[in-house]
């Protein structure tokens, strides 16, 4: 009779991690069982090939050179590295160039801080709009008496836009 | 009588070199083809075997001897490799593919060296799947396929990846049917 098949035992039977009674047991399963063979089969064949496909030679040589010079690197403090000093200029140069576009508290006046200061910095901004407000009443002036010219033809709720 | 890998590490720990180098030369095979296993490309692989040496040296002080050294030093290589992985899919999945890689995994552009030239074509395509199959397991599944192709022994591979025997051996199990399925046209 072949019994359960051992599929908890299977790696281990190939991996020849089995005791002796146990291994018995499953090497008598495989040859009474077809899937449980090729299950087998299959595992052994995949271990194989990964196994046969092999790393790349590696260049000792250059590897070992390359660990020195880590190493070098670990053993020294951090205040001494050379990398340490490098990286934190190049945040310092980052956080520079990223800071820019919203130009830089030290070159600015500082921002006042009452509501009315406020008011009179937006103001201030929009000084060229605010020396045209003769022209911006006049316009609008214009554009309510347009208006009042057609409101015989308009059509309520906005339909005239449809004709 | 040789020293073993536990009293090299004591010696590293008081900063003696020549017992560094004694367990580079150790390890260094070993390490590599591990990395390559892992990563599937050679410049990741020597980065990563070369940042465990360097982690041994700044750390080996900590070591206690409790676990075997190999133990210490194959967690520290696999929980790299893993990261490596991590960040290299981090980076894939905001860099978008282009046209020559046409979205296939990494593996592809690096196929497996072949052991015998003169093998043919088709078993050359099927070793790429078999490897683009490993690259899509699990981490543990990955690391426990990895580490079984160096022989490492399950009651090992389980202390390194912190897990019970039994665990490994379904990892194990499960990776192996997954790659027979996806192998097997």
């Amino acid at each position: 009779m072949r019994g359960p098949h051992p599929e908890a035992e299977l790696v281990a039977w190939l991996r020849g991690e089995l005791p002796p009674a146990e291994r018995q047991r499953v090497a008598a399963h495989l040859d009474a069982c077809g899937e449980c063979r090729r299950t087998h089969e299959a595992f052994a064949a995949i271990l194989a090939d990964l196994r046969g496909a092999g790393a790349p030679p590696l260049d000792a040589a250059r590897w070992r050179a390359g660990l020195r010079a880590r190493v070098a690197g670990a053993a020294r403090p951090w205040w001494r590295a050379p990398r340490t000093w490098a990286v934190a200029a190049a945040a310092a140069a980052i956080a520079l160039v990223l800071a820019l576009p919203f130009g830089l508290p030290w070159l600015e006046p500082a921002a006042p801080r009452d509501l009315a200061a406020v008011e009179e910095v937006v103001l201030g901004r929009r000084l060229p709009l605010l020396r045209q407000l003769p022209v911006v009443e006049r316009l609008e002036l214009l554009e309510n008496l347009e208006l009042i010219a057609q409101l015989d033809t308009a059509a309520p709720d906005g339909a005239a836009g449809e004709r | 009588m040789e020293p073993s890998d536990e009293v090299l590490c004591e010696r590293v720990a008081r900063r003696d070199e020549d017992a560094f180098d004694l367990l580079v030369g150790r390890y260094q095979q070993r390490a590599w083809r591990l990395a390559w296993s892992f990563l599937r490309d050679a410049e990741e692989a020597r980065d990563v075997t070369q940042e465990a040496f360097v982690r041994v040296y700044r750390a080996a002080a900590s070591f206690d001897g409790r676990a075997r050294f190999s133990t210490w030093f194959y967690r520290i290589l696999v929980n790299l490799c893993l990261e490596h992985r991590r960040r290299r899919r981090w980076w894939s999945l905001r860099t978008p593919a282009d046209g020559s890689s046409n979205g296939t995994p990494p593996i592809e552009d690096h196929p497996a060296p072949a052991s015998h030239p003169l093998e043919g074509l088709e078993r050359e395509q099927m070793m790429r799947r078999l490897w683009a199959a490993v690259q899509t397991l699990s981490p543990q599944q990955r690391a426990v396929v990895c580490l079984t192709l160096e022989d490492v022994p399950t009651p090992e591979i389980a202390a390194v990846l912190g897990c019970a025997e039994a665990t490994v051996r379904v990892h194990l199990h499960r990776a192996l049917l997954a790659l027979r399925d996806r192998v097997t046209p």
